[in-house]
């Protein structure tokens, strides 16, 4: 703002001044010339009054001229036609080098009558400045002449014109004044006469020529005729054209001098008329750079000291975050606010330290606890058959079972074992979890495989699984859990439950939980009873035993897996072979569970019983006494077991026995003719075999037939008692039962598993 | 399952040779021991029962079979078993049943002890 206001009072303040130079130039030499023109008229009036003599008129010029030095010279010129004045007298004075000097004009060499100056003056007839011109009658210079006639009255009253008063102003004068009329290095004044010649001009050399021939660049041609008229007129006129010798914008004002009517005026540059506003602006820019210079100096300096603290603080947090807490941090003084922030940052790095050093103790400790706890469960898990999940295929039977502990150990156990046709399996599920329960589930599984091994009866191994686990139980932990008993011939199950969750059984794509008579968790009293269950279980049957851990899992809105999801999950894999089955429901639950933590073991003990067509299928015949009977039984018996898919060799076996078995009633059984013998045939999924009744007198063949020596040369060889050789050696199992009044013996051949 | 026997007799090497087809059990062993012993009647040195066909044999049968064994070893001469069948050949075993009797898996074995035989009688005769 102040500086544009600078710049416009500058260009204010030099259009002034040039204006002033102009006015007071041109006053000046309107002043001189008026000087001039008044002098002359003087002395034309005095001529006009008086009368002198030419001696007289020679006197009063001198002296004229003398006076004004503003005169350069002047003259007296009478005017031939008067009577008495011929050849005409017209004396002339003028300043010489350095006194007045005489001329007579009158010299007929000059004849001022023939002068330009003389002929328009009296032409006119009145007072007027002449065209410039070069006077060699008296001065030779070159001048202009101020000429005023004077008139007379003659005798009769009429005006005549005696003479021609004339006072020469000389160009050079003229120039002299316009010299100070220079505007800048290449600005000058110009003076014209009316007709357009130059009397003065920046070169002394273009005077007296026109000025179209000196000053004008030809495509300025009109614009300068249209200024010359207009000052002319009087007016004053500014144009800018281009002009040679000047440059930049060339700016040219004209105005015309009042007492001549000389066009008057000044060429410049405007370009230099305001170099020194350029010069004020380029200082102005200086100053500003120069300023703006020194704030950026001083505004980096201070950054710097502020920031330098800062950018030390950024690396020392890159190596923190690296790990390394020794990195040093900038030293600062003071309490600006990056002082306060590296005191913060110094704070941290301390408590940094000490909780990096405490969480590297805590880690080891937990790291060394966690390796423990890891040995533990191995060992635990090592408890268990086959390590926590077992796979076991026994004939078409099939079982899987998996615990899956909610700690690092836990207390969930699962047992099993097969002896003597009977399949004895038991989970539990100890109260609490992690160490306590582990250790307790150690004792348990331990008095299990102890306990259970040869029990035949689920509720008194319970009981005394109860009793031992009671003894030296102070913390009153304790134990729910399942035990149950398959027969595998029967497919009789029968199971104890210490408030063990009740067993799933899925059987012909339902799905139920079994109904259960139970007795309290072990290890809380002594000398408890626990109630036996009895279930037949079915070929295709499968059997889910669990622990809560399944069914009581939460998801993340706090709902219960629950014991209807659980059997939805477990019909939906029925037909999968149980190992996928299981791992599936496991699947199932943590899907459910999703995020939430496991709140408790989880155990699933998963058995099958087969599922082949013939399972559990059996018929039976009663053969008539007579001809041909061992040949009646075979083809019976080998026509219903083809039908049943008993492979070929087993058949062929069974046929053998039979026909031993049969013909050895016949013979020996004491039956009447017209009794009969039955033969019963049957096919399970793990076997096959028969059972022959017959009614008659009580005998055990496996005890009490005499069997003959093997082995023995032809000599010595007995003819008899074969044939029980043959039926233990054909068959896996043998058993004699009386019932009903009949002998009843039952031979069973194992069968290899079933293709699925 | 009913048994058929095929009786062929070499004379010049005195052997009598006994096919048995079918099964050889409680119901079929007296008709074959009846059979058998008439064979055993022509007195030939030796006689080769052939169980290439024999699909099944019960104590019943190798009752018959010691019988016949028994008998030919009193009178010097000798019985033979070829081509038992595996399942026959179980029986057998489980019943260690003639262990001196000479057991010929295939023709070829059997042809082999014949020209032993042979041979052995022509020494025998020369």
């Amino acid at each position: 703002m102040d500086y544009r206001l600078s710049r416009d009072d500058i260009l204010e303040r030099l259009q002034r001044e040039s204006q002033e130079t102009i006015r007071t130039v041109v006053i000046d030499m309107e002043s001189w010339l008026a000087g001039v023109e008044s002098s002359t008229q003087l002395l034309a009036r005095v001529l006009e009054q008086r009368d002198y003599t030419e001696a007289g008129l020679v006197q009063i010029l001198r002296d004229a001229v003398d006076v004004n030095d503003d005169i350069y010279g002047a003259s007296i010129a009478l005017v031939p036609s008067q009577p008495g004045i011929q050849p005409g007298f017209a004396p002339y004075f003028f300043r010489g080098d350095d006194a007045l000097e005489y001329a007579d004009l009158a010299d007929p060499d000059y004849n001022y009558q023939h002068q330009a100056w003389y002929q328009d003056a009296v032409s006119a007839g009145e007072p007027m400045w002449v065209q410039p011109y070069f006077d060699d009658g008296g001065g030779k210079v070159l001048m202009t002449t101020y000429a005023v006639p004077v008139y007379r009255r003659n005798q009769a009253g009429e005006r005549f014109m005696y003479a021609v008063v004339t006072a020469d102003v000389p160009l050079r004068e003229l120039h002299d004044y316009l010299q100070r009329l220079r505007l800048g290095n290449s600005g000058f004044g110009i003076l014209l006469s009316r007709s357009g010649t130059v009397l003065s001009g920046r070169n002394p050399a273009n005077i007296m020529r026109h000025y179209s021939d000196t000053l004008v660049e030809e495509p300025d041609h009109n614009s300068w005729q249209e200024m010359f008229e207009a000052a002319l007129q009087g007016q004053v006129v500014t144009r800018q054209l281009t002009c040679a010798g000047v440059p930049g914008r060339c700016v040219i004002r004209l105005g015309a001098l009042q007492s001549t009517g000389w066009p008057v005026g000044v060429v410049y540059s405007e370009d230099e008329m305001t170099a020194p506003l350029r010069e004020f602006e380029v200082k102005t820019a200086l100053v500003g750079l120069a300023t703006l210079l020194l704030m950026a100096i001083a505004v980096a300096t201070v950054t710097r000291r502020l920031t330098r603290p800062l950018t030390a603080l950024a690396l020392a947090s890159d190596r923190f975050a690296r790990g390394d807490l020794d990195a040093p941090l900038p030293a600062v003084k003071g309490n600006d606010e990056v002082a306060r922030l590296v005191h913060s940052f110094a704070a941290m790095q301390q408590d940094l330290k000490s909780y990096i050093a405490d969480l590297e103790a805590a880690t080891a400790r937990r790291s060394r606890l966690e390796g423990e706890l890891g040995a533990a469960r191995e060992i635990q898990m090592a408890m268990l058959p086959q390590g926590g999940e077992a796979t076991e295929q026994a004939g078409a039977f099939s079982l899987w079972a998996r615990v899956l502990p909610a700690r690092s150990v836990g207390g969930d156990l699962y047992s099993y074992f097969l002896r003597d046709r009977r399949l004895f399996f038991t989970v539990g599920d100890v109260s609490d979890k992690g160490i306590p329960a582990a250790l307790f589930m150690a004792r348990a599984i331990s008095l299990v495989q102890q306990l259970a091994a040869d029990a035949a009866d689920p509720g008194r191994a319970m009981a005394s699984l109860n009793d031992a686990l009671t003894n030296s139980n102070d913390n009153c932990m304790f134990v729910t859990v399942f035990l149950g008993i398959l027969d595998l011939d029967r497919l009789e199950l029968r199971f104890a439950s210490a408030g063990h969750t009740a067993p799933s059984l899925v059987r012909d794509a339902q799905v139920r939980s079994l109904e259960q008579d139970t007795g309290p968790a072990l290890g809380l009293a002594p000398g408890l009873d626990f109630p036996v269950n009895t279930l037949q279980l079915l070929p295709g049957d499968r059997l889910a035993i669990y622990t809560d851990g399944f069914d009581e899992a939460f998801n993340q809105r706090d709902e219960m897996f629950g014991v209807n999801r659980f059997n939805d999950a477990l019909v939906a894999g029925r037909t999968l072979p149980t190992a996928t089955a299981g791992a599936e429901l496991f699947t199932s639950l943590a899907s459910y569970v999703g995020e939430s933590p496991q709140s408790d073991d989880i155990t699933l003990l998963l058995l099958d019983i087969g599922r082949r067509d013939s399972a559990g299928w059996q018929t039976s015949r009663e053969f008539p006494r007579g001809p041909r009977l061992t040949g009646r039984v075979e083809a019976w018996l080998r026509q219903e077991l083809t039908q049943q898919s008993v492979p070929e060799q087993v058949i062929g076996e069974l046929v053998l026995v039979a026909e031993e078995i049969v013909s050895n009633v016949d013979k020996y059984a004491g039956l009447p003719n017209d009794a009969g013998v039955r033969v019963m045939a049957f096919v399970n999924p793990l076997e096959t075999g028969i059972e022959v009744i017959d009614s008659g007198a009580e005998f055990n063949p496996l005890a009490q037939s005499r069997r003959a020596e093997l082995g023995a040369a032809t000599d010595d060889a007995a003819i008899g008692g074969l044939g029980l050789h043959l039926i233990t050696a054909l068959t896996d199992r043998q058993s004699y039962r009386r019932a009903d009044g009949c002998n009843i013996l039952r031979v069973t051949k194992l069968l290899e598993p079933a293709q699925e | 399952m009913d048994l058929s026997t095929t009786v062929t007799v070499d004379e010049q090497n005195s052997v009598a040779r006994v096919a048995l087809d079918g099964a050889l059990n409680t119901d079929t062993a007296p008709g074959f021991e009846k059979q058998l012993f008439e064979v055993l009647e022509g007195g030939h040195q030796l006689t080769v029962l052939d169980m290439k066909d024999l699909d099944y044999i019960s104590s019943a049968g190798l009752r018959v079979i010691f019988k016949a064994a028994k008998r030919v070893k009193a009178a010097g001469r000798r019985m033979a078993a070829a081509n038992r069948k595996p399942h026959i050949d179980k029986v057998f075993e489980i019943l260690k049943a003639l262990p001196d009797m000479a057991v010929f898996a295939n023709e070829q074995e059997l042809d082999d002890y014949l020209d032993v035989m042979q041979q052995r009688s022509r020494q025998e005769r020369g």
